[in-house]
């Protein structure tokens, strides 16, 4: 099984899970990206989505798991096949869900072009937004490392 | 008079009905959201769908540049399938019939 280790700074990193666990809160009643049920048989709607929700806080509560007392013992998490998949989702799950509280005052091209000037933004939003960018690298580190992209 | 009477009706045609029922083919659709990496859609639909690398990168282009693209177009409760699959990835994702596309 291919695995990868991941240093991160403890210092720089733990005010960032702070960012990370207020959002995996408020990510327990409602989905992160817009669903349309629309198309979907009335009856199923409600079983749809509350199926959608159990498996978001299921890879939620995976993601909080890394940065259990060994992270903060070693500064080390490991990334594996087996939990990839699940922090991969995690990831995007919490970066959509900052994008569209803490950052949705940050134009889209702005974002899309690269980083936002910093000091032009509040504290909070200044931690939100280091957050967004430490998500996306976890997930492009999964995506090049553990070849995530191959079919089962 | 004779014997044999002969009576000719006119029998009305048979009324027969053909009704064909097509069925309708729906579309998977992925619509663009602004948040998501292009590596991670292009990792979505190769691990859902089982696209090749060049044929993930097409779709993932359609939606960051068109707004949107068909993934996948068949029987209703495969697209379902399908569509839920990609919701649970993030990816914004719609069900749409074919004729109403």
């Amino acid at each position: 099984m291919k695995r990868i280790e991941v240093k991160l700074s403890i210092p720089v990193v733990a005010p960032l899970l702070d960012v990370i666990r207020a959002m995996a809160e408020s990510l327990k009643g409602s989905l992160a990206s817009t669903v349309d049920v629309e198309s979907i048989d009335e009856d199923l709607r409600g079983a749809w989505i509350d199926d959608l929700l159990a498996a978001q806080n299921r890879d939620l509560d995976v993601l909080l798991a890394l940065f259990d007392e060994d992270f903060f013992r070693e500064g080390a998490i490991l990334l594996d096949e087996e939990n990839a998949e699940v922090i991969t989702r995690a990831c995007a799950a919490v970066r959509l869900r900052l994008r569209s509280s803490q950052l949705s005052g940050i134009d889209d091209r702005v974002m899309e072009q690269g980083n936002p000037a910093l000091d032009d933004l509040p504290e909070s939003s200044r931690k939100a937004l280091m957050c967004y960018v430490f998500l996306a690298t976890m997930q492009e580190l999964i995506i090049q490392h553990l070849e995530l992209g191959d079919p089962d | 008079m004779s014997l044999i009477q002969a009576k000719t009706e006119v029998c009305p045609e048979p009324q027969t009905s053909t009704a064909v029922a097509f069925d309708v083919r729906w579309h998977v659709v992925v619509l663009n959201d602004p948040v998501n990496l292009m590596s991670y859609v292009v990792m979505v639909f190769r691990k859902v769908f089982g696209f090749p690398e060049v044929r993930a990168r097409k779709h993932m282009l359609e939606v960051h540049e068109d707004g949107r693209s068909i993934v996948w177009t068949g029987e209703r409760e495969q697209a379902e399938a399908y569509a839920h699959t990609l919701q649970q990835w993030h990816l914004m994702t719609i069900v749409v019939a074919d004729e109403a596309y």
